[in-house]
């Protein structure tokens, strides 16, 4: 579990199994200016939320071992923790729309992590 | 008068009547005998009548009509009964056992048949006998006894009618049969209201009527509901109309009412003279060959799901090496949007079990993160399905040239827009493949100073896997990129 310095309001979560990747985005986002957490599975992805409420942006992974995959978790986000902004990830065939909860964004992997944080900002923005 | 005279004229009037009386006698007698011998002579016409056309009946019956003694030897036999025996001379046969004349199982039959006219009663098989001459022939034979006067058998009749092409027909027919019920395939037939009057054991142990009667089960009973309707409307009238109908579709199993993929082949049934009577099918178990592709399927998609994680990690490790090193910036950002755009291609081929990839489809995923289909970027041109080695290298080229557009061109202001248009011309080898990139409403176009990897990727790349034409044309209104291949070498051209 990582954790960056707090900047403002920006404060993602990254949920991915894959280190490499996991590091990568952390270094991205901070380099960014965001706040980061990370977690490596969904069950420690719920302890980070519950602990810090200040998370606006969760991106996760769907394909992660552990109780829950992705997609359960961005429910399980979404229920508790309404207003939060979801982007799912999965280098699998996507997940159609109806499977994810309202209001979150599908990416395939390899995703370009510029074009997400623009549109994270005008996200926020609106 | 004197007495004596009375006597004598008494005497003589009793003898003279006695004359008169006997003389009527006489001549009636005589035309009874005649009338008695005109009777004899009729009757022996009738007799001799009667006796030709039996001889006529037997000489021209095409059965083999024998007379037999109580042992079974040949006492007579038809002259057409000697005809179709191949029998010349009767005197060389007479006298022999007729059950001599019969081979396996019909000389048993032929014995027992005997056995049977001796107890007065008749007797019918069928049984395999030589002609004289040798040629083998089928026959079916009646054996009946001939009452003698005491009413009881005295001799023995034997009728046998030849019946080898009656029954090759039949063993044709037997062979037709046993290849329907042999088949593993599912057979069956059905009439024309689909009321279902054949099927064959394989079809029974596929939807699970093993022993059932199905003189009460329609085509429709066989499909699931959904299907039903498809089979009705769509299936039995093109079957009418083309005379036959092939797809996939789904049976279902009578007992567990699971779906069982079938390849399902319908054509019209008809009688010997050529009317409808129902139709018939040969429906392939498909449920092996559907596994099999949901298992390519799964494994198709697991290993394009590692490809891109592989990508993903690719991508990572590149980011991490670069970052923090002010130079490689925008080499960072470029690489990482490339891959990006390599994932996008790999989608693309997935879908085709990496066998094909539709150009529009294709230029649909590589365009759609750098702006909105059908309103800032145009896409236009019949199917084409580009060869799976040239996808990656074109979704890239479109990568780039989207990335520019973007950064300079028609895509960087609010206004502009792209349209890619693609074209075949002409016909079999010498049809071309023309792809035109052009942008329209960006601002003034100059040429680019020293020329990227990007323009590399778009002209380089292009000319060498399409084998064709690539060039760029900075014209101040906008950018025009063209490519030119023979189709041949860019597609995979099916039929017209």
């Amino acid at each position: 579990m990582g954790q960056s310095t707090p900047i403002g309001s920006k404060t993602i979560l990254i949920v991915e199994d894959e280190a490499l990747v996991r590091f990568d985005l952390v270094d991205f986002f901070t380099h960014a200016e965001w706040r980061v957490f990370d977690a490596e599975n969904a069950d420690e992805a719920i302890a980070i939320l519950d602990a810090h409420k200040d998370i606006r942006v969760v991106l996760t992974d769907v394909q992660m071992p552990g109780s829950m995959d992705g997609v359960k978790l961005a429910h399980y986000v979404r229920e508790r923790f309404p207003p939060t902004v979801l982007f799912v990830v999965s280098g699998n065939a996507p997940i159609p729309a109806h499977e994810l909860p309202a209001r979150a964004t599908f990416l395939p992997k390899p995703f370009d992590p510029h074009r997400l944080l623009r549109q994270i900002e005008s996200i926020a923005q609106a | 008068m004197p007495r004596q005279q009375w006597v004598a004229a008494s005497l003589f009037l009793v003898v003279m009547l006695g004359i008169v009386m006997l003389t009527a006698e006489l001549r009636e007698s005589l035309r009874r005998a005649r009338r008695l011998n005109e009777e004899l002579v009729e009757s022996e016409r009738q007799a001799v009548e009667r006796q030709a056309f039996l001889s006529g009946v037997l000489a021209s019956s095409t059965d083999c009509i024998k007379g037999l003694d109580l042992d079974g030897k040949l006492t007579f036999m038809s002259e057409g009964g000697q005809h179709v025996m191949e029998i010349s001379d009767f005197n060389e046969v007479v006298g022999c056992p007729w059950p001599d004349f019969w081979q396996d199982a019909g000389n048993a039959e032929a014995k027992a048949a005997i056995e049977a006219a001796r107890r007065g009663e008749a007797r019918s098989f069928i049984g395999k006998a030589d002609t004289y001459r040798g040629t083998p022939k089928w026959w079916h034979v009646a054996v009946s006894p001939i009452t003698g006067p005491d009413g009881r058998p005295d001799r023995i009749l034997s009728v046998s009618r030849d019946i080898t092409n009656l029954r090759a027909s039949e063993e044709e027919r037997d062979r037709f049969v046993r290849l329907a019920e042999n088949s593993t395939d599912f057979i069956g037939m059905a009439g024309t209201d689909g009321s279902v009057f054949y099927v064959n054991d394989a079809a029974r142990r596929l939807v699970g009527l093993e022993g059932a009667d199905i003189t009460r089960l329609t085509i429709a009973d066989f499909f699931p509901p959904d299907q039903v309707e498809t089979v009705m409307r769509k299936v039995l009238p093109a079957v009418d109309r083309d005379g036959h109908w092939v797809g996939e579709l789904d049976f279902r199993h009578f007992r567990t009412g699971e779906l069982i993929p079938v390849l399902y082949s319908v054509f019209p049934v008809t009688d010997a003279t050529g009317t409808l009577i129902g139709y018939g099918t040969v429906t392939r178990d498909f449920r092996e060959r559907r596994r099999t592709e949901d298992d390519m399927r799964l494994m198709n998609g697991e290993l394009a799901h590692r490809l891109k994680n592989v990508l993903a990690v690719v991508q990572s490790v590149a980011a991490q090496t670069l970052r923090g090193i002010p130079e490689a910036e925008t080499a960072s950002q470029s690489l990482s949007a490339r891959l990006v755009a390599l994932g996008a291609a790999t989608d693309v081929l997935t879908g085709r079990s990496w066998r094909s990839a539709d150009l529009c489809e294709l230029a649909t995923r590589a365009l759609s993160p750098h702006g909105r289909i059908g309103e800032r970027i145009l896409l236009c041109g019949p199917a084409v399905t580009l060869k799976p080695e040239l996808t990656v290298a074109f979704a890239l080229a479109l990568h780039e040239l989207a990335t520019n557009a973007a950064k300079y061109g028609a895509l960087s202001n609010e206004t502009g827009h792209v349209t890619l248009a693609w074209s075949i011309n002409g016909d079999g080898d010498d049809a071309k493949l023309a792809v035109c990139w052009r942008e329209e409403g960006g601002p003034p176009v100059t040429p680019p100073q020293r020329k990227g990897f990007g323009s590399v990727l778009i002209e380089r790349s292009l000319r060498s896997y399409f084998s064709g034409k690539a060039a760029t044309d900075y014209r101040p209104e906008g950018l025009v990129f063209e490519l030119e291949a023979r189709l041949g070498d860019a597609a995979i051209v099916t039929g017209k």
